[in-house]
């Protein structure tokens, strides 16, 4: 005998409590009343007659001690789901195969979701098995690894545990056995090859949907400061459809149009932007009956739209003005040394081996620069030195490799930062107040503190400095150098693009980033290998915060094969396809094992007789 | 007791007038020591007469000049000694003290009527209360008008202690007594039971007459589940697992017991007579009366 809803040693503990329980109100009787009678000595004559038969009295009690367990031990059994096993030595195997693609979200007409028709199927499935059957499930998105067979009851375990997934890929997970059973619930719109041997169960029927499959926030080619929407809806419904498009930007910003779609038509648009404020951009569709949310919202980020003006002083570097003007908001001013004014304000400078002999007014960044005041000095020069540490966490080296890096020759310079030195010995960094001292803003980017070769500080501007020139290693010829550079312009104007996202995992980055919705919400996180990893459940704009680095993740659903829920490979008219109905009915055929309603009535029937037998002082 | 809390109030002394009429109606002007100084027995004073011996019958009294004159067994005949005296024990111990009524108060009704029924015949009459051993004692008294200081005693009594019917007549006849009738007023609960105090009463040649008193709440006790039953005499506890089956048991051996002192009272040629508190006590005298033991 198995307990569908009770493991084997829950189960024994189960009945055992009941029977301890019955015990002890068997042996934890209240005292006797007592009574006080003129003499005992004719009670005493006969209750030493009635000795005799003391063992009948025993049997009388454990017989009363034995119904009254067999009543609760029958009816905690009946709790468990009891079920007999039917079959004499034959292995029962089936394999469900769950498909938990995203599409499965999908609202049916009668509320519920395929996922929701998925389960319970897969469930009914498992109630037909055998008792002492082995089960195997698995789902097309990966979330369960296991290959090994298991119970009845842990496979239903399994099924309650699996959730649609939302942004990976689906595909019939690899299954070489061909004994048993095979059945693959399904819509059939993600997946749409199966083995032969694999009987289907198609929880598809045609709902009407409309959704985003593009959405894209980029510069107008054509003009630095403007940037474009571009979008891109269809129409999944096997009806045509109007529909409602909203573009809300920050602010009051608002564009909203309708449009109509034919069945499986697909219009892509492209929005100025040019009303739009910096910040979150969302575009929202919405129709009649729209049967799958997710795609019906997608989510970008418009950065600022202001040309940045830089300066770039340089005796002659043709890596650097041959990799600035890639980025189309920059206004590059360059000139030699010689020209260089320094009350001439810009966004951002770069000084190529060379440093005025005044600060700057703004954000620097700085190539072998010489020996000025506002500098620490060089103390010497160092040939060829090996690159031992760059701090990958950095913004600055996002997507940013320096294996290859090789230098010739550079310089070694004072530096106040103490990042090495803040791990092993903070105390000697912190002010009376405990906080971490104004010092602590330069970070040695690349390097080490005996030869930092690239140092970032932030006081009273943002500077980097770097110990070699570019023409003294290979660092231009790195393919993640225009990264660098993209990295060092979007950190020092403090703008950046949202990165795109998939629904489900997304992994940004950046060490013990705090993660936060477009409402401000915090997202729970975790640590991956010095990333932070959350769960995107939903589309949004979301915010990964680590001191002053901040990065945007736009999550979007827009994918359009998973936006036409309607392209089903599995029709009910497919005989391949057991249709649910079907199986409904084989379920109401199938032989039933469950033995809780026999327990139940056992149990009545043993009460009737506890009450026969307490009534007629048998038992007492 | 009475609401008023006199045992013996106006209800019971019409009660008493009653029961002498019934006795006079019964027999007429004949009480006990009266009628018997007429009768010619075995033992006695006087020669009265004599009779031919019957074999079997005890030879102390054959004439045995008669016998050597005339060859024949010839018995002498005596007058029965009169005024023989009634000793009226009745049982004060604790297990009198229970039942609605007190068995106890009945036991001191029964006492005082026939008490009273044995002064009014001139009888001499001992009250005797008795426990482990004699707890009070009337001294033997004869007269009507002793009756108001018998009630005063039966009034005073307690009921206390254990039984022993035997202990309390080994205390009373260790001292020469004559001769007479013994009135047993008890419930005979007695742990050694009663056939070792009756053999006394053989031994000391005394007639007895035993008065049963039980109440219905002992023959039928009102029981269930389980119940701690402790003596009250005794202070001991019996656990009892209470079943009808027990019930019927215990009814049943309840009249085994009052069968077995009946059945001894007649083997030994006694009175008995047992009743319910339940029954009224004149009820109880009349049909003392109607045995015949106690008038005649």
């Amino acid at each position: 005998m198995n307990f569908m809803y009770m493991t084997p040693l829950f189960a024994g503990l189960f009945l055992a409590g009941a029977a301890t329980i019955v015990g002890l109100l068997y042996w934890l009787k209240p005292p006797p009343r007592q009574l006080t009678i003129p003499s005992s000595l004719l009670w005493k004559r006969l209750l030493k007659e009635k000795r005799r038969s003391t063992l009948l009295d025993r049997l009388r009690w454990w017989l009363s001690l034995i119904i009254a367990l067999a009543i609760s031990l029958l009816m905690a059994s009946a709790m468990g789901r009891p079920e007999f096993l039917w079959n004499g030595g034959d292995i029962f195997r089936m394999t469900i195969v769950i498909d938990n693609s995203t599409t499965m979200a999908t609202r049916s007409a009668d509320g519920f979701t395929r996922w929701d028709h998925a389960l319970a199927l897969g469930k009914e499935l498992l109630k037909q098995g055998s008792v002492d059957g082995e089960f195997l499930i698995l789902d097309t998105s990966g979330q369960l690894s296991s290959r090994n067979p298991t119970d009845r009851r842990s496979a239903l375990g399994l099924l309650d545990k699996l959730t649609v997934s939302l942004g990976s890929s689906s595909r019939f997970p690899d299954y070489a056995s061909t004994d048993g059973l095979l059945y693959f619930i399904s819509d059939g719109v993600m997946i749409d090859e199966v083995p032969d041997n694999a009987q289907v169960i198609s929880v598809y029927s045609s709902v009407d949907n409309v959704g985003i499959t593009a959405f894209k926030v980029a510069p107008d080619p054509s003009d630095p400061l403007a940037y474009q929407a571009f979008l891109e809806i269809a129409n999944a419904s096997l009806e045509s459809k109007e529909i409602s498009m909203r573009l809300s930007g920050a602010g009051e910003s608002v564009f909203s149009d309708t449009l109509t779609l034919q069945a499986g038509e697909l219009e892509g648009r492209t929005i100025d932007l040019s009303g739009f404020a910096r910040g979150p951009i969302r575009l929202t569709v919405a129709t009649e009956s729209d049967a799958f949310t997710l795609d019906d919202k997608a989510f970008s980020f418009l950065p600022t739209r202001n040309l940045t003006q830089v300066t770039l002083v340089s005796p002659g570097s043709a890596y650097l003005q041959n990799a600035l003007p890639d980025r189309q908001n920059l206004m590059i001013n360059s000139m030699i040394p010689e020209e260089f004014d320094n009350d001439v304000k810009a966004d951002l400078y770069i000084f190529d081996r060379w440093a005025p002999q005044d600060p700057p007014m703004g954000p620097a960044l700085l190539f072998l620069p010489p020996n000025v005041e506002w500098l620490s000095p060089m103390e010497a020069v160092v040939t060829s030195p090996s690159i031992s540490y760059w701090d990958q966490g950095h913004v600055l080296m996002n997507f940013v490799s320096l294996k290859d890096l090789r230098i010739d020759q550079a310089v070694r310079f004072y530096s106040e930062a103490v990042d090495f030195n803040i791990k092993t010995n903070p105390e000697d960094h912190t002010d009376d107040s405990g906080a971490i001292s104004s010092i602590h803003k330069s970070e040695i980017i690349i390097g080490t503190p005996e030869l930092p070769l690239m140092v970032a500080s932030e006081d009273p501007h943002k500077m980097i400095r770097v110990a070699f020139s570019l023409e003294d290693s290979n660092f231009p010829l790195q393919p993640g150098f225009p990264i660098f550079l993209n990295n060092v312009l979007s950190w020092m104007i403090d703008d950046q693009h949202a990165l795109p996202g998939s629904l489900g995992r997304i992994e940004v980055p950046v060490t013990e980033g705090e993660v936060t919705d477009l409402e401000g919400e915090e997202i729970s996180s975790s640590q991956f290998f010095g990333n932070t990893v959350f769960m995107a459940n939903e589309p949004g704009l979301y915010t990964v915060t680590l001191g002053s680095q901040r990065i945007r993740v736009a999550v979007n659903l827009t994918d359009y094969k998973r936006t036409t829920v309607n392209t089903s490979s599995f029709s009910p008219e497919d005989r391949a396809v057991v249709s649910p109905e079907i199986f409904s009915l084989n379920r109401e055929e199938a032989s039933s094992g469950e033995l809780w309603f026999v327990f139940i009535w056992i149990a009545t029937l043993m009460v009737i007789i506890e009450w026969f037998t307490y009534h007629r002082r048998w038992t007492v | 007791m009475s609401e008023d809390g006199t045992l013996f109030d106006e209800e019971f002394l019409k009660k008493l007038e009653y029961l002498e009429i019934i006795s006079n109606n019964m027999v007429p002007g004949h009480l006990h020591g009266e009628h018997r100084a007429k009768k010619k027995t075995d033992s006695g004073i006087e020669f009265a007469d004599y009779r031919q011996y019957v074999a079997g019958e005890d030879t102390k009294n054959v004439d045995w000049r008669t016998y050597l004159r005339l060859d024949k067994l010839i018995l002498r005949i005596f007058e029965e000694e009169a005024d023989l005296p009634i000793y009226i024990f009745f049982d004060s111990s604790k297990s009198m003290d229970y039942g609605h009524p007190l068995k106890f108060d009945y036991a001191r009704k029964i006492a005082a009527a026939l008490c009273y029924v044995g002064l009014l015949n001139l009888d001499r009459v001992n009250l005797i209360g008795y426990a482990e051993g004699i707890t009070q004692e009337m001294s033997s008294r004869s007269g009507k008008n002793q009756v108001w200081h018998a009630f005063r005693f039966l009034e005073s009594a307690k009921a206390d202690g254990n039984t022993s019917i035997e202990q309390a007549f080994k205390s009373f006849f260790s001292v020469r007594r004559r001769r007479g009738l013994v009135v047993l007023v008890s419930d005979f609960l007695d742990e050694i039971g009663f056939e070792r105090a009756l053999d006394l009463l053989k031994h000391f040649r005394q007639d007895l007459f035993a008065v049963h008193i039980y109440s219905s709440e002992e023959l039928r006790p009102d029981l269930s589940d389980e119940v701690l039953l402790k003596d009250s005499e005794l202070g001991t506890t019996e656990l009892v697992k209470v079943t009808p089956g027990l019930l019927d048991a215990y009814a049943n051996k309840f009249e085994e017991h009052c069968d077995q002192l009946d059945s001894y009272c007649r083997k030994n040629g006694w009175g008995y007579v047992r009743a319910s508190t339940d029954v009224p006590f004149e009820d109880l005298i009349v049909q003392v009366f109607r045995q015949g033991r106690f008038v005649r």
